[in-house]
């Protein structure tokens, strides 16, 4: 009947089959009513595929209309061949500084956990650095000399992680588990460790799905408070950010600053938002308690432009995995949408976590 | 040049059929001044950005019905619909009755019953087509997607069979029409309700 029903609608049924339709119509209650249902259901789907598109258009209109010129980046200064040269570079300029404040204050007695800061980031450049060769060979040198400077102490990475169910599957920066890890563990908000195992990862976009290997396992009480956007918003949408750079839970604000990510990346935003190491894979969420995406890079150490991957390429990447039962049970019901600022960050802590890596 | 109210009927038109050129068009010479009442008014650029765009969504939900007539500019229109919709988004974020002296100012609204009607048939259809959203979401995979690559991203029955792994586009329409059932009983259950 279905099929009646939309040819009916589009118009492309015979004329035959036309006026028989119309005189069952006419005296068979019952059928009218079933018919209608079903040319209401289909034309109920065009429209609102209709409107999505059109709203789609609005927003891509905005996007072009209304672009603010973005401050010259100081990306530009690097010309990097690729994302990860800029991280390199990044990383660098940060790694110096910490080195210089360090040997300018050689009488400051240095904690455990500064030490342990430097050391995570030294990793981070080393990683990121097995990558380039020749061209970097300059870049080496100083990450060499000021890897021997740093202790070496136990060597992991430490970023952040957000649910996407509530019965543990999660999501990070892929970079945070790296391709040579050993074991992944999340430390949840009220201190607990657990393991957990990776299921599916897109290196190009820096996603990585894991879920917690703990039988009968939950983050929250209920289902998850947010909602994942499944197409990108506008510049200027206000956002914040929940992340573990140290022990403890982070808060911070910002602003989509461009639609796109570095070099134009679709799959990506530019963030004015305030972000530093262990901050990586933490969720950015919109006023409406939408999930936006992940954070994965900053740019330079001042004025930093902050990138997250789109919860687009999130869900795309859960759609290829193998694990086809993730997407559809996403969460549907936001309950954060109504409330303030800091109600919202509340019912967000249990899903939010440290996400820490043990290198083999 | 065509005559202004000509050009505009031309304008509503393609904008019903979804043109770029025509929604660029009205974007631009419109948007501007919704944007700086909105910001006046103790919005942002964000929330101006919102109500036009959902203002732009009213008239295109108005200008795809076939009889549907203009009985103003489309400039005073979209910033009329916009207007109502921002005193209602205030409306809904406070309860302060100091921000809803705007009800009383009476204004220039010759036509602003109507509006509020169209808007009221805005919102019940959005509130339709969230139920019809709900339904999809629950309809359990292959049919979740495939219907929302044929409605909403607009994809070819040959498209969704090579996407979908159908050995040809006659199959996935078959697959279509048993979710479509599939659908229906589910979406006119939540009706009910």
């Amino acid at each position: 009947m279905i099929e009646v029903a939309e040819s009916y609608l589009s118009g492309s049924l015979p004329e035959a089959d036309l006026k028989e339709l119309n005189s069952r119509l006419a005296s068979d209650v019952s059928f009218a009513n079933e018919f209608h249902e079903c040319v209401n259901l289909v034309r109920s789907l065009e429209g609102n595929g209709k409107q999505k598109r059109f709203r789609a258009m609005l927003r891509d209109v905005h996007e072009k209309q209304n672009a603010v010129p973005v401050k010259k980046t100081r990306l530009i200064n690097f010309t990097p061949q690729s994302w990860r040269t800029a991280a390199v570079a990044a990383s660098v300029a940060i790694l110096t500084s910490t080195i210089t404040i360090w040997s300018l204050k050689p009488s400051i007695k240095k904690t455990d956990s500064q030490y342990s800061t430097i050391s995570r980031e030294v990793e981070h450049i080393k990683r990121v650095q097995a990558g380039q060769q020749a061209e970097q060979n300059k870049l080496r040198d100083i990450i060499s000399k000021n890897t021997k400077a740093a202790p070496p102490s136990d060597v992991r990475y430490t970023g952040t992680g957000f649910a996407l169910t509530n019965d543990g599957y999660f999501v990070t920066a892929y970079h945070v588990i790296g391709s040579d890890f050993d074991s992944v563990y999340i430390q949840t908000h009220d201190g607990q460790y657990y393991k957990a195992f990776l299921l599916n990862y897109s290196k190009e976009n820096d996603i990585a799905i894991l879920k917690v290997e703990k039988k009968n396992f939950h983050f929250g009480k209920g289902e998850l408070p947010y909602t994942f956007a499944s197409s990108k918003v506008g510049l200027g949408a206000h956002i914040f950010t929940l992340g573990y750079p140290k022990e403890d839970l982070v808060y911070s604000e910002g602003y989509i600053s461009s639609k796109n990510g570095y070099q134009g990346n679709e799959q990506q935003y530019t963030l004015q938002l305030p972000a530093g190491h262990g901050q990586s894979g933490s969720p950015v969420v919109d006023e409406n308690g939408d999930i936006l995406g992940l954070l994965t890079a900053i740019s330079s150490q001042a004025e930093a432009n902050t990138y997250a991957v789109s919860s687009k390429a999130m869900i795309s990447l859960l759609h290829t995995s193998t694990a086809n039962d993730i997407s559809s049970h996403l969460p549907k019901v936001n309950r954060l949408g109504k409330l303030s600022g800091a109600e919202q960050v509340e019912k967000m802590e249990a899903y939010t976590f440290s996400v820490k890596v043990y290198k083999k | 040049m065509q005559s202004p109210v000509n050009n505009e009927h031309h304008l509503l038109a393609a904008l019903a059929a979804g043109d770029r050129t025509a929604t660029e068009q009205i974007y631009q010479q419109h948007f501007k001044i919704v944007n700086g009442w909105l910001i006046k008014n103790g919005g942002t650029s964000a929330d101006a950005a919102d109500v036009f765009q959902e203002a732009m969504v009213v008239l295109f939900g108005k200008a795809e019905n076939e009889d549907f007539r203009l009985t103003c500019s489309i400039g005073t229109y979209l910033f009329a619909v916009s207007k109502r919709l921002w005193y209602k988004k205030l409306q809904r974020q406070s309860r302060d009755p100091v921000s809803l002296k705007y009800d009383t100012e009476g204004e220039e609204d010759e036509y602003g019953v109507a509006h509020e009607e169209d808007i009221n048939v805005h919102h019940e259809r959005e509130v339709h087509y969230e139920q019809l959203n709900t339904a999809l979401d629950q309809i359990g995979e292959p049919c979740r997607s495939l219907l929302k690559a044929f409605y909403h991203n607009d994809k070819s029955m040959q498209e969704i069979a090579a996407d979908f792994g159908y050995t040809n586009p006659e199959n996935a329409k078959t697959q279509k029409y048993k979710c479509l059932t599939r659908l229906r009983k589910l979406f006119y259950g939540v009706q009910a309700k």
